[in-house]
C-alpha cells in the first residue's frame, strides 16, 4: 500500500495492522471457505446433511441416501478440502521462505528443482508406466506417481544442495544458477520423454500439469499430514532467521543467526512440501507467489507475518480455487491450475509492473 | 577486549591478511585506516566471526569465536557492514528491530520497540519510525543501520562484566560533513560507555579527531599502530599511502592531513587572491 | 489499521457473496437433479467412452444414459441431449455422482484412477469395457454392454451384423491385387505432421481396410520430420475431420515438403473422414473401414458397404 503510494514520490508512513486482528480475521475467512468447499458440490449435498453423513459414517444409518451423503462429504469433500488446504499451505509458506532466502520477491520453490524434479519423474512414471517401467511401478498400484512425483523433487533438490555446497557452505547464488541448469536439463529430458508417449499419455501430462484435487483421498490426506506437522513445526523456528536473510547473508549472521542452519532447513521444508503437494495435486502454480506477496502488503516483511499469514491465505486461495474448479462447468471439472492462474497472472503482472515503478525494489 | 591473535587469511596463494595481531580494548575507539586493498574490511569480517581466518584465531574476553555460537556472539557484538541493502519494504523502525531479532534475545517486540526509538533517537531520526526504509537518503539509511546495530547491543541480554563490541565498516562514507560529525560523535559516545569500538575509515582526518588508537594497515599487514598524536606522521603515512602527505594544523589546535599536491593549490589559490 | 480492516470487510463480503452465488446454483443444481430423479428401479447409465456411448445408442438404449464424457462424438446429438461429466481422463468424483447414475459403463481409458477407485467405492455399478480395435472385439464389446443391460436380444443381432460387416469387408479385402499404402497425419503443427504408427487406432483401421500403413515404423502417434516424410512416400493421405468447417487440414498436409513429391500429393490422393467414425471402433468401423477402402481402391468389383 504505501511503497505503492511513495513509489511515484509521495512520503508517507507505513500503515501496519497488529498482527493479531489480521490472523484472526485470516482465521476467520479460512474456516468460512472450509466450510463452503464442505457445502458446496456438483451433488447439490448441503450441509445439512453432515449429521447424516456421520451417522452413517459411524454405522447408525444404512439406507442409500445416507450413504451417498456420507459418501460425498466425508469420502470426497472432506479429503478434497483438508488437502486444497495443506496444498495452499504448503505451496504459500514455501514460496515465502524462498524469497525470503533469495530475498527475492518473485523467487519461487521451483528455483530449488523441486518441481522440474517431480515433473520430470511424474512424466517418466506416466510415459513408461506402460512400457519399460511397468515391473518397477506396478507394485504401486495408482499411488505409484505421487511417490515418483515427491521422490523425484526430493532427489534433485539434495543433488542441487550438494553442487551448491563447498566445505559445508551452501552458496545461494550457485544454487540459483545451477537450479536453472538442472531445471533446463530435467526439462529436456522430461521432453525426450515424452517424444515417446503416445497421445493419451500425452493429454495426461497435461492435466497433470494443470493441477486438480479430484483425486483426493483420506490416504492422500493421511500421507501429507506428516508434512503438515513438519510445517507447523519448522516454520516458527525459520521466521526471525528470514527476517535477518532481508538484510543479506552476513549481516543475518552478524544479527546470530545461523545461517546454514537456517537455508538448510528452509530448503529441506520447501522441498519436502512442494514436493508433497506437487505429488497429491499436479503441478498448482501463482499461490506461492501471490499468497506472500498479499500478505505483504498487508503486514509488510517480517516473517513473522508472512510466513503464517501466507500459510493460511494460501490455504484459502487453493480452497476456494477448488469450488470455482469443481463448479464451474459441473458436473465436468476445470483443472484447478487454470482457475488460479486466471486470478494469479494478473496479480504477477501487477507485482512486476510495480517493481518496475519503484526501482526494483 | 576483542582480540585478533596472528591471523592471515589466504585467496588462493594470496594473503590477503598477513600475520595479523589486533586487540580492540573496551573504552576505546579504535579506527583502522590504510590505503584501498590494505585488507582493512577483511579484517573487520574477521573480527566480526563473520570470516574464518586461515590461521590464528580471535578471541572475546579469552573465549575463540569459533567455539562461540552465533547467537551467544551477536549478545556481544555488533556490526555495521559498508554496504547493507534490504530487498524488502521494511519500516525504518522494523530494521532497527532486525537488532533484537536473535531468538536468543527472547525480547518481547514492545520491549524491542522501546529500545530501537531510542537508538533512532540518538542517531538524529526520532520522527522517522513509520518511513519506509528504501525511500530515505543514503546517509538516513546509515544511520539507520547503525541504530539497528546499536539496538542489537542494547537489547541483548549480557552481564556488565562481558565487553560489548561495536565494529563499523565506513560508517561514514555516503554522509554529509555534519552527519559524518554527529554519527561519529555517537559512536566515539559508544565508546566511551564502555564498548569496545573498531572502525574501519578512509577518512584520516575524521580518525584522527575522534580515535583513541589508530591501526595503520597496508598490503594485508599492521604497518604501525598507536596514538593518534604518533602515529600520523607524515613521513609513515606518505609512505603508507604512496603519496606526499602533509600533516599542518587546522590553526584552532587541531590536525589536518591532505596530500601536498592539494594542500599546494590551496596556497596557489591563496596567493592569486 | 483502519485500511486493513477495510480491506477485510471487502475481502470476507466477496468471499461471503462468492460462498452464496454458488451455493444458490448448488441448490438449484440439486434441484434439478431431484426433478430428475428416477423412480426407484430405473437405471441411469452414464456412459464413458465414444465407442461405449455409440454402442448404447445403435441399442436403442440412450434414453437411458443420463450423462456422456466428451469423447462421445456420435451421434451428435449425444453431448447435445445428456449432461458432459467433462474428460474420460479428468473425471471428478462428485461430478459424476451428482448425475446419480445406477450404472456406469466405462471405457478402459476412463480416469484418473483415484477417482475410478473413489467411483467405484460408491457403490454405483461400475463396468469397464476393453478397447479392442480388432474385427472380433467390436462385437464382443457389444454383446458385453447388451449383457450389462439386459439388452442382449438386440446385442446379438447388432454383433451379427457387425460380423457380417467385417466378414463382407475380409472377403473384399482378399480381391485387392496391389496393396497401396496410405499414411494417417492427426495433425499439423509448426509444419510438423504427426503421424499414426503401429499400435494406434489408425493403424487398425487401416489394416482393416487392407491398406499398409506408411508410417509403420514408427510406434504410435508421433511427429516426423520432413525428411522421414519423404521417405514414407505414401500413395494417399488420411486425415480426421471434425464437422464441414474443418476442411483444410488435409491440404496443409499435403503441402508438407515431405509429402510434396509424394504420389498422394501428386494424385491429390487425400481422404478426409470424421474421427469418431474412422477411430471409434463402435458399431460403424466395418462401414468406416470400407469407406477408407473404397477411397483408395477405386477398381471395380468392390461390394458397397452396408450402412
Amino acid at each position: 500500500m504505501t511503497i505503492a503510494e511513495s513509489s511515484i514520490g509521495r512520503i508517507s508512513d507505513a500503515v501496519r495492522p497488529a498482527r493479531g486482528t489480521v490472523f484472526l480475521a485470516l482465521t476467520g475467512l479460512l474456516l468460512l471457505s472450509a466450510i463452503l468447499s464442505l457445502a458446496i458440490g456438483p451433488t447439490g449435498v448441503s450441509l445439512q446433511s453432515l449429521p447424516r453423513a456421520f451417522a452413517a459414517a459411524a454405522g447408525y444409518a444404512n439406507d442409500a441416501s445416507a450413504e451417498r451423503d456420507r459418501l460425498v462429504l466425508i469420502d470426497i469433500r472432506l479429503p478434497r478440502t483438508l488437502l486444497a488446504a495443506f496444498v495452499g499451505a504448503a505451496l504459500a509458506t514455501s514460496g515465502a521462505m524462498m524469497q525470503g532466502l533469495f530475498r527475492n520477491p518473485l523467487a519461487d520453490p521451483g528455483l530449488i528443482g523441486v518441481s522440474s524434479g517431480a515433473a520430470l519423474a511424474a512424466i517418466a512414471t506416466i510415459v513408461l508406466g506402460h512400457g519399460i517401467a511397468a515391473p518397477l511401478i506396478a507394485p504401486f498400484g495408482i499411488y505409484a506417481l505421487p511417490i515418483a512425483a515427491f521422490f523425484g523433487g526430493l532427489v534433485t533438490t539434495l543433488t542441487l544442495v550438494a553442487i551448491a555446497s563447498r566445505r559445508g557452505e551452501l552458496a545461494v547464488g550457485t544454487l540459483l544458477l545451477a537450479g536453472i541448469a538442472i531445471g533446463a536439463l530435467s526439462g529436456s529430458l522430461g521432453g525426450y520423454i515424452s517424444y515417446a508417449s503416445d497421445d493419451r499419455e500425452l493429454r495426461d501430462l497435461t492435466l497433470w500439469s494443470m493441477g486438480s484435487l479430484s483425486g483426493a483421498s483420506w490416504q492422500k490426506v493421511l500421507a501429507v499430514l506428516p508434512f503438515a506437522v513438519a510445517i507447523l513445526l519448522v516454520v516458527p523456528r525459520l521466521m526471525r532467521g528470514l527476517n535477518g536473510f532481508l538484510l543479506g547473508e552476513a549481516e543475518a549472521m552478524h544479527l546470530g543467526i545461523d545461517i546454514e542452519r537456517t537455508k538448510r532447513l528452509a530448503i529441506a521444508t520447501t522441498a519436502a512440501a512442494v514436493g508433497a503437494a506437487v505429488a497429491v495435486a499436479g503441478v498448482i502454480g501463482f499461490v506461492g507467489l501471490v499468497a506472500p506477496h498479499v500478505m505483504r502488503l498487508i503486514s509488510g516483511p517480517d516473517h513473522r507475518a508472512v510466513l503464517p499469514g501466507s500459510a493460511i491465505l494460501g490455504a484459502i486461495l487453493v480452497i476456494v480455487a477448488d469450488i470455482i474448479a469443481r463448479m464451474a462447468i459441473r458436473p465436468a471439472e476445470l483443472p484447478i491450475g487454470i482457475v488460479l492462474a486466471l486470478v494469479g497472472a494478473p496479480v504477477f503482472l501487477h507485482l512486476v509492473l510495480r517493481r518496475n515503478i519503484s526501482g526494483g525494489g | 577486549m576483542l582480540e585478533a591473535r596472528r591471523v592471515s587469511v589466504m585467496a588462493g596463494q594470496k594473503r590477503l591478511i598477513d600475520d595479523v595481531s589486533l586487540t580492540i580494548v573496551p573504552g576505546r575507539l579504535t579506527a583502522v585506516i590504510g590505503p584501498n586493498g590494505a585488507g582493512k574490511s577483511t579484517l573487520l569480517r574477521i573480527m566480526a566471526g563473520e570470516l574464518k581466518p586461515s590461521e590464528g584465531a580471535v578471541f572475546l574476553d579469552g573465549a575463540d569465536l569459533r567455539q562461540m555460537p552465533v547467537a551467544r556472539l551477536a549478545t556481544r557484538r555488533s556490526v555495521v557492514a559498508q554496504s547493507t541493502t534490504l530487498s524488502f519494504p521494511f519500516t525504518v523502525l522494523e530494521t532497527v528491530m532486525l537488532g533484537a531479532t536473535v531468538p536468543a534475545f527472547g525480547i518481547r517486540d514492545d520491549d524491542a520497540a522501546i529500545v530501537a526509538r531510542d537508538a533512532l533517537a540518538a542517531v538524529g531520526l526520532a520522527n522517522f519510525e513509520m518511513r519506509m526504509l528504501n525511500q530515505l537518503s543514503g546517509g538516513e539509511r546509515q544511520r539507520v543501520h547503525i541504530a539497528r546495530a546499536l539496538c542489537q547491543l542494547a537489547t541483548a541480554p549480557r552481564p556488565d562484566t562481558e565487553t560489548a563490541a561495536l565494529l563499523l565498516d565506513e560508517p561514514t562514507a555516503s554522509l554529509d560533513l555534519k552527519h559524518q560529525y554527529d554519527v561519529l560523535s555517537l559512536i566515539k559516545a559508544q565508546s566511551t560507555e564502555g564498548r569496545a569500538v573498531m572502525l574501519v575509515i578512509h577518512d584520516l582526518n575524521l580518525a584522527s579527531a575522534f580515535a583513541d588508537e589508530i591501526v595503520l594497515m597496508a598490503a594485508g599487514k599492521i604497518v604501525g599502530k598507536g596514538d593518534p598524536d604518533d602515529l600520523l606522521n607524515e613521513d609513515l603515512l606518505s609512505h603508507t599511502f604512496g603519496c606526499r602527505l602533509r600533516v599542518v594544523s587546522s590553526g584552532d589546535g587541531g590536525r589536518l592531513i591532505l596530500p601536498a599536491a592539494i594542500t599546494r593549490r590551496m596556497i596557489i589559490g591563496a596567493a592569486a587572491e | 489499521m483502519g485500511v486493513a480492516t477495510r480491506r477485510f470487510a471487502i475481502a470476507s463480503a466477496a468471499l461471503t457473496l462468492a460462498g452464496l452465488l454458488a451455493s444458490t446454483s448448488a441448490v438449484r443444481s440439486g434441484a434439478l437433479a431431484a426433478d430428475g430423479a428416477p423412480p426407484a428401479g430405473t437405471v441411469r447409465i452414464l456412459s464413458l467412452g465414444g465407442d461405449v456411448t455409440e454402442i448404447l445408442y445403435a441399442l436403442g438404449q440412450s434414453d437411458k444414459i443420463v450423462a456422456v464424457d466428451t469423447t462421445s462424438l456420435f451421434p451428435a446429438s449425444a453431448l447435445k441431449d445428456k449432461k458432459s461429466v467433462g474428460y474420460l481422463r479428468a473425471l471428478s468424483s462428485e461430478g459424476v455422482l451428482s448425475v446419480s447414475p445406477t450404472l456406469i459403463i466405462a471405457s478402459e481409458q476412463a480416469g484418473p484412477p483415484e477417482v475410478v477407485k473413489a467411483i467405484k467405492g460408491s457403490g454405483v455399478q461400475y463396468v469397464d469395457v476393453e478397447e479392442k480395435q480388432t474385427a472380433e472385439g467390436v462385437p464382443d464389446k457389444v454383446r458385453r454392454i447388451g449383457r450389462i443391460i439386459g439388452a442382449d436380444a438386440d446385442a446379438q443381432k447388432l454383433a451379427a451384423k457387425i460380423e457380417a460387416d467385417f466378414a463382407a469387408l475380409d472377403n473384399d479385402r482378399k480381391q485387392i491385387k496391389v496393396r497401396k499404402k496410405a499414411l494417417f497425419v492427426l495433425a499439423v503443427q509448426n509444419g510438423r505432421a504427426t503421424v499414426g504408427g503401429t499400435g494406434t487406432g489408425a493403424d487398425a483401421i487401416l489394416q482393416l481396410a487392407g491398406i499398409d500403413n506408411a508410417a509403420a515404423g514408427v510406434t504410435g502417434y508421433k511427429p516426423v520430420s520432413d525428411e522421414q516424410l519423404a521417405e514414407l512416400a505414401p500413395d494417399a493421405v488420411i486425415v480426421m475431420t471434425r464437422g464441414e468447417s474443418d476442411r483444410h487440414s488435409g491440404d496443409l498436409a499435403l503441402s508438407l515438403p515431405g509429402l510434396s513429391q509424394s504420389p498422394a500429393a501428386q494424385n491429390k490422393s487425400l481422404v478426409e473422414m470424421d474421427g469418431q467414425y474412422l477411430l471409434g471402433f463402435g458399431p460403424r468401423a466395418p462401414s468406416a473401414a470400407h469407406d477408407l477402402m473404397n477411397a483408395l481402391y477405386s477398381e471395380p468389383g468392390k461390394t458397397a458397404a452396408t450402412p
